[in-house]
């Protein structure tokens, strides 16, 4: 809701439109119900009617839903790539590791296998057994859904790289 | 989501991550709105209060797909309703654990689906009230006072709950629920 971007008044105005629509389907729904086992006298018609025109509504607001799901990701993504281009790489990292739901510990050692240091230096600098230091690691590639080292790197590598 | 902006709200050292997305504020202010209108102000027996519960039955219903369509942190798979986990955080806020959870913590997603399911229960007994069905069942009625009161003790928790999270975990909750952001101190762990 914040004024000054348009994507985001963009995605405000879609869940305004969510809100409104999904109102209006309940309405419907309300109606539906409140006629069901009464005697409506207008037409046998107007039943099945509100009944059709309640399905279509939701159907839309599933609709919107998921056009503004799409543009939420795309916003976030969108942050992600300006925030690599201003070189603010320490940003885009962090984004990562809370996505990947990384312990405190586990950041830590990311952080620096991601400088390149290697085990035994991790190891030394945290006080911990080296055999600490890979079992960490090989739970940040886990969470990672990487293979190893190389490919922890080449997953940051690629927000510098993208085009758009 | 999880879009992350560095302190540019002056706080020295604090991550703002985006959480809730302009849906979710919607959909809360707009129940906390009707709960607050028909508890106090619109006529029991007039139509305005019908209205007013349909709204927040429509309201309900929109957040309850979108915990399924929406994004992470509004996702249902973000807070799943688990007492184990509620009291392993009651722990954790005992030893001091500082993390900061994007979307629910384990106690407020018992809170909040405690808080749907209430309403769910006020605008089911009272669509019967207005039926032909139930209208002057004792129970129903009975049902539709119980639940009502019920919220205004969950709600009095929630917001007392809110308040003492935002101290201890020093993330500005209520603010996160108008702007979308929380605003997260550099050294926290965050799940
Ligand atoms: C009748 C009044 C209220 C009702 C029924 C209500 C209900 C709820 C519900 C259902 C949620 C879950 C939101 C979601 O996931 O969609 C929630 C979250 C929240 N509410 Fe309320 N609320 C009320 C009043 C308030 C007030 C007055 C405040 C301000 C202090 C507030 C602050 C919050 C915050 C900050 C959250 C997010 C908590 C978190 O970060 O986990 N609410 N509320």
């Amino acid at each position: 809701m914040t004024g000054r971007d348009p994507q985001a008044r963009r995605a405000a105005t879609l869940a305004a439109l969510i809100v409104a629509q999904g109102l209006c389907a309940m309405f419907f729904v309300g109606d539906v119900i409140a006629d069901i086992g009464v005697d409506v006298a207008e037409s046998r018609f107007h039943l099945p009617l509100e009944a059709f025109v309640a399905t279509v509504m939701i159907f839309g607001v599933i609709y919107f839903m998921i056009e503004l799901r799409r543009l939420l990701s795309r916003m976030a993504e969108m942050d992600t790539g300006l925030r690599a281009a201003r070189g603010d790489m320490a940003g885009v990292i962090e984004r990562f590791f809370d996505d990947w739901e990384l312990t405190p510990a586990e950041r830590d050692v990311a952080l620096m296998v991601l400088k390149g240091i290697d085990n035994e230096t991790i190891a030394a600098v945290r006080g911990t057994a080296p055999g600490t230091v890979r079992a960490q690691c090989t739970r940040i590639y886990g969470k990672a859904g990487v293979d190893g080292r190389a490919q922890l790197l080449s997953v940051f590598m690629e927000e510098l790289l993208a085009e758009d | 989501m999880g879009t992350i902006r560095t302190s540019d709200r002056g706080r020295a050292g604090a991550r703002d991550i985006a959480v809730w997305d302009p849906l979710v504020r919607m959909v809360h202010w707009g129940l906390a709105l009707s709960v607050l209108v028909n508890g106090a102000l619109t006529d029991e027996d007039g139509i305005v209060h019908e209205w007013v519960g349909y709204a927040a039955l429509g309201l309900l219903a929109i957040r309850l797909l979108w915990g399924i369509v929406g994004p992470r942190p509004a996702r249902f798979a973000s807070f799943p309703p688990s007492p184990g986990a509620a009291v392993r955080h009651l722990g954790g806020i005992a030893g001091g654990d500082r993390t900061v959870h994007l979307s629910h913590n384990p106690l407020g997603a018992l809170m909040v689906y405690n808080i749907w399911l209430t309403v769910a229960a006020l605008c089911a007994t009272g669509i019967m009230m207005g039926s032909l069905r139930f209208f002057g069942v004792d129970w129903v009625e009975e049902a539709h006072e119980a639940a009502f009161s019920w919220l205004m003790i969950s709600v009095v928790l929630h917001v007392g709950g809110v308040l003492f999270d935002s101290r201890r975990s020093g993330v500005p909750l209520a603010r996160a629920m108008l702007t979308g952001r929380k605003s997260v101190p550099a050294d926290r762990p965050v799940v």
